[in-house]
């Protein structure tokens, strides 16, 4: 990165992860693709549609990690 | 035909040199989402630049003369573009004004009453989408001044004056939008106004649809026409050509 990249510090707050889903097909259902990290759901729409564009997918959707609930983890059931 | 081919190879051009200026930061962005998403929106703007060219023979008239292999200021593109950008605001400013201008503009054509037109730029529309969100994002997050005005000030300019081209493809249909009504769609996607501009329409130039003289650095000229390539073919190949 250039110096004038890293002292480039964004203000609009803490980023945060974000899980992103997708599916090829109408008939399977949506899996976790990978995840992103951005401080708003605008940019975290942008970077996963950036980031996970290999496949021609019919649908694409994101969710913020901390708006997960989790019943129970692994080990844990 | 004459003036909405014009203008598509004003959109085309433009969008060229964008998608080049995007990728140019693929490694120098401010964090690696960034840095995909700026190679990601280069390759768009490039593909979108294509499908723009190839519109100019059904339109009926390529405006395209010899002068583009030899001059660089035979380019319709701003002077934005001229140079690559040297800090992150320039991208950020480009990204959130500039290109929304230009999508601003393909919307226009898309309700415009030009067949090839309607079909063919359609598609962009969505994809740009992810450019704006993009671009509105990082521009929220607060960057320096001197881009952002420049940035406005090229728009506008592009957008041509009150009774130039693009009011006059707006009489006719071509276009749903006329100057005044472009510059009211990019501020209402931007959800904000126009800085104060000073225009001087007087040292416009319709051709290009920029007011200050200048053209694209000779590395990204020859870069454009393939001379770069050539530069690093084998001495075989470079006989078979």
């Amino acid at each position: 990165m250039t110096e004038g990249a890293t002292k480039y510090k964004r203000v609009s707050g803490e980023a945060v992860e974000y899980e992103v889903f997708a599916r090829k097909t109408r008939a399977e259902p949506l899996h976790q693709v990978g995840s992103v990290v951005a401080p708003d759901d605008d940019l975290a729409a942008a970077y996963a549609r950036a980031t996970y564009d290999e496949e021609r997918w019919v649908e694409m959707t994101i969710v913020r990690k901390d708006h997960v609930i989790a019943l129970w983890s692994p080990g844990e059931s | 035909m004459t003036e909405i081919s014009n203008l598509v190879l004003s959109i085309a051009d433009n969008k060229q040199l964008l998608g080049l200026r995007y990728a140019e930061w693929a490694t120098r962005a401010p964090s690696l989402e960034a840095d995909i998403a700026a190679a990601a929106m280069g390759l768009d703007d490039l593909g979108h630049s294509r499908v723009l060219y190839g519109c100019l023979e059904p339109l009926g008239e390529d405006p395209r003369g010899a002068d583009r292999e030899s001059d660089p200021a035979s380019l319709r593109a701003l002077p934005y573009f001229d140079e690559p950008w040297t800090s992150w605001a320039q991208f950020v400013a480009a990204n959130a004004i500039l290109d929304t201008a230009f999508t601003v503009m393909i919307e226009a054509c898309v309700n415009g009453s030009v067949e090839v037109l309607q079909h063919r730029l359609r598609k962009m529309l969505m994809e740009e989408r992810y450019h704006f969100l993009h671009g509105r994002s990082w521009l929220r997050s607060g960057i320096e001044k001197g881009p952002l005005d420049e940035a406005w000030k090229e728009a506008m300019e592009w957008f041509g004056p009150a009774a130039g081209d693009t009011a006059a493809l707006h009489k006719s249909g071509a276009l749903s939008m006329g100057p005044a009504e472009l510059r009211s769609r990019l501020e209402e996607r931007l959800d904000t106004k126009a800085p104060k501009l000073d225009l001087d329409w007087k040292r416009w130039d319709p051709r290009r649809r920029r007011s200050r003289p200048g053209a694209i650095d000779d590395l990204t000229f020859g870069m454009l026409r393939g001379l770069e390539e050539k530069r690093f073919a084998p001495a075989t190949a470079q006989k078979q050509g």
